[in-house]
């Protein structure tokens, strides 16, 4: 039956399937409603607390579902002195970014939501650089002293994490030979990418914390200082709306680091529809690997923003590049 | 030292506008994240703090003069309201100040039972403060929330001793209301074992973490001639080199009878003022184990009789923030003429506000050095 289900829809529906159901929208939001919940109830547990338990029987499960109605019914407000055009442009636009992103990535072979042959992992990465644009113009829309500083430690940020994190993924891409992010995955059947590229995974890793803006790098947003960073000015939907961007952009960095360096869709035969099969072993490395965010998120305190780009200049830039220096000799040795 | 109040405080339209050369004024509070119930004014250059002012008085609810209404047992309710964390520290002063008054000596039972509640609620206070003081560098609020659990057993026991969490009027000039309860003892003591456990634990996770030690380490220092100059009082005098404790130097309850050291650090910068408050901890631990195995029998209460015997007394106490004065001035009524505090938080708040004239602060570090020197508005206020 199940079979029949899939073959029913792979052949006739498939184009339209991928956008809406799998690896599309409704993956996207579903995805992120449980990686919310489950960011809540497992940093709850760290923390010797419960986390929500009162809506839906089990485990709260319904909570994120209240908190997203609340926050829909709430009012609206808008700044008076904001640049409303952009104040609203940029919440708005701010979750298309990452979900863009996310449809070069292979959940299965041959099976992205957007199958482009080519180069995809430089078009993963210059997609995601406009990210930043958002919250600088979300920030500076806001006209808030508070959003404003945040907008400028996002520039920062934004140079001390993108570019060891860009020269990480050139490592991959020069030991793979290749640009496509389907070909590097299909060459880490029998090895991943983590143990050639063992040191730009620790620059990619590092970089991560600073591009997804979480802590200890939650620097822009750094609550004890700046009250909610470039979103201060946000409510309601809106607040929803830039919360969803954040967390697609968690899941759009964690996909490229299992596509990269943890073999993507790769993993023993569990089902026997190959789709099926790499659908199903991807969300189980991206759990893993959230669950390892999540315990480095409540791990360590806050950076500085100057420590942070001291971390990026002095330590992960000279790592990146020692790191594309052996691949290439490693490489011209034949190894 | 011309300390020029209001500098930023005239135009309240102000916000929006700049000062010029491109300097902002950020209004961290009363409502934001790290404020409490007041106001710091921060002058910033982007992230480099030129200056930082204290606005206080948003809680202010005027316990001085309340209490020339009450007399000295009715006085104790209100002013406890000024710390609600340290209630039995901030009271220990005042009924000193009464006691020296009447010419009271409370029996030495009551004076131990008083140790080991000083010692409980200051380990609380501190629990507390330090949670706030890890949040304040950006931690998740993972450690506060330990610390809040790990306050619970605490609370717990205050509860028994004294039938109240956290206000609780226990303490009357002339001793304590009752004694403790049966196997109260045996609890306390099992109580500190497993503080001490957590604390090791705190150790671990915490206290020696690299990226806290990052944060805090060589922020808002605090060198030892200006701490003694600009009248630090508490962890934050002791951080900076400065051995001095009101429970050794002017021992009072039972202190003069039991074995402690005073904690101090040298290097006077947020880390050493946390660092001293932990250590804190442990050495409370130690003096309430010895308080316990040292209790004499016998009252714990003593009468007052119907006349003050002076005019004035002048009494401190050692409480979770620092060194509280109370000066109490009487007619010869059941009720004081005047009674003056001067409280450890006020004294503190001074110091924030003259910290970023001798360094460079960035705005990212004014949190932790505010939360370092565990500052009270309610108890600034009064």
């Amino acid at each position: 039956m199940l079979d029949w289900i899939l073959e029913f829809v792979k052949t006739n529906f498939q184009p339209l399937f991928r956008i809406i159901i799998f690896p599309g929208l409704t993956f996207l939001f579903v995805f992120t409603i449980f990686a919310v919940w489950f960011q809540r109830k497992y940093l709850a547990r760290l923390m010797m607390r419960m986390g929500p338990v009162h809506a839906g029987k089990v485990l709260g499960w319904l909570q994120l579902v209240a908190d997203a109605l609340k926050l829909i019914a709430k009012e609206i407000i808008l700044p008076k002195y904001a640049y409303k055009k952009l104040f609203l442009f940029s919440a708005i636009t701010l979750p298309v970014i990452p979900a863009a992103a996310i449809a070069l990535i292979p959940f299965g072979p041959n099976f992205a939501i957007f199958n482009l042959p080519g180069y995809t992992a430089p078009l993963f990465l210059g997609i995601m650089s406009l990210y930043p644009i958002f919250i600088i113009l979300m920030g500076w829309s806001s006209n808030n002293k508070f959003t404003l500083i945040g907008a400028f430690r996002t520039i920062y940020l934004d140079v001390a994490g993108e570019i060891p994190i860009f020269l990480a993924v050139l490592g991959v891409m020069l030991w793979a030979g290749t640009y496509d992010l389907q070909t590097i995955v299909e060459m880490q059947k029998n090895m991943w990418f983590v143990i050639p590229q063992f040191l730009g995974f620790i620059v990619f890793f590092i970089s991560y914390f600073a591009m997804i803006e979480k802590a200890p790098m939650d620097i822009p947003e750094a609550e004890t200082e700046l009250v909610f960073g470039y979103r201060t000015e946000y409510t309601g939907a809106l607040f929803l709306d830039t919360m969803m961007g954040d967390y697609v952009n968690v899941l759009a960095w964690s996909l490229l680091m299992i596509t990269l360096y943890f073999g993507g869709y790769h993993g023993p035969q569990v089902f026997p529809d190959p789709i099926l099969n790499g659908a199903f072993w991807i969300l189980i490395k991206l759990i893993i690997i959230l669950t390892i965010t999540f315990t480095v998120i409540i791990s360590y305190a806050r950076l500085r923003i100057d420590q942070a780009i001291r971390l990026g200049w002095y330590y992960l830039i000279p790592l990146a590049l020692a790191n594309i220096v052996l691949t290439v000799i490693l490489k011209s040795l034949g190894v | 030292m011309s300390h020029d109040m209001h500098r930023y405080l005239t135009d309240p339209f102000q916000e929006i506008t700049e000062l010029g050369d491109g300097l902002f004024r950020l209004n961290i509070g009363p409502q934001h994240p790290i404020s409490g119930q007041g106001r710091f004014l921060v002058i910033t250059d982007g992230e480099i703090v030129y200056d930082i002012e204290v606005d206080i008085g948003y809680s202010h609810r005027g316990i001085e003069k309340i209490l020339e209404y009450k007399n000295y047992v009715q006085a104790v309710v209100p002013l406890e309201r000024m710390v609600m964390l340290d209630t039995s520290n901030i009271l220990m002063g005042f009924v000193r100040a009464v006691e020296d008054l009447y010419g009271v000596e409370p029996p030495p039972r009551a004076k131990y039972i008083r140790t080991i509640i000083n010692e409980l609620n200051r380990i609380s206070s501190h629990l507390y403060a330090l949670g706030l003081f890890a949040e304040s560098a950006g931690w998740n609020p993972a450690i506060f929330i330990w610390t809040t659990a790990d306050r619970e057993p605490i609370l717990d026991l205050l509860e028994m001793i004294t039938g109240a969490r956290w206000s609780h009027s226990f303490f009357i000039p002339g001793g304590v209301r009752a004694d403790l309860p049966r196997g109260i003892k045996e609890r306390i003591l099992n109580t500190m074992d497993y503080l001490e456990k957590r604390f090791e634990v705190y150790e671990d996770a915490w206290i020696y973490n690299e990226t806290f030690r990052l944060r805090t380490e060589g922020v808002g220092v605090l060198p030892r001639d200006k701490a003694i100059e600009w009248g630090a009082a508490g962890p934050s005098l002791r951080a900076s080199g400065v051995a001095y404790d009101t429970r050794k130097n002017e021992p009072y309850s039972a202190y003069p009878e039991l074995d402690f050291k005073i904690v101090t650090h040298t290097a006077g910068d947020s880390y050493a003022r946390g660092w001293v408050r932990f250590e804190e901890m442990k050495v409370s631990v130690d003096i309430i184990r010895q308080a316990i195995e040292n209790m004499p029998e016998g009252p714990v209460k003593k009468t007052l009789p119907p006349r003050p015997v002076k005019q004035e007394a002048l009494a401190r106490a050692e409480t979770g923030r620092g060194e509280i004065n109370f000066y109490i001035y009487t007619e010869g009524r059941d009720k004081p003429y005047r009674v003056k505090i001067s409280p450890a938080s006020f004294r503190n708040f001074f110091v924030i506000e003259q910290l970023p004239k001798i360094q460079e602060i960035k705005l990212a570090d004014v949190p932790p050095m505010i939360y370092s020197f565990d500052p009270w508005f309610l108890d600034a206020d009064r």
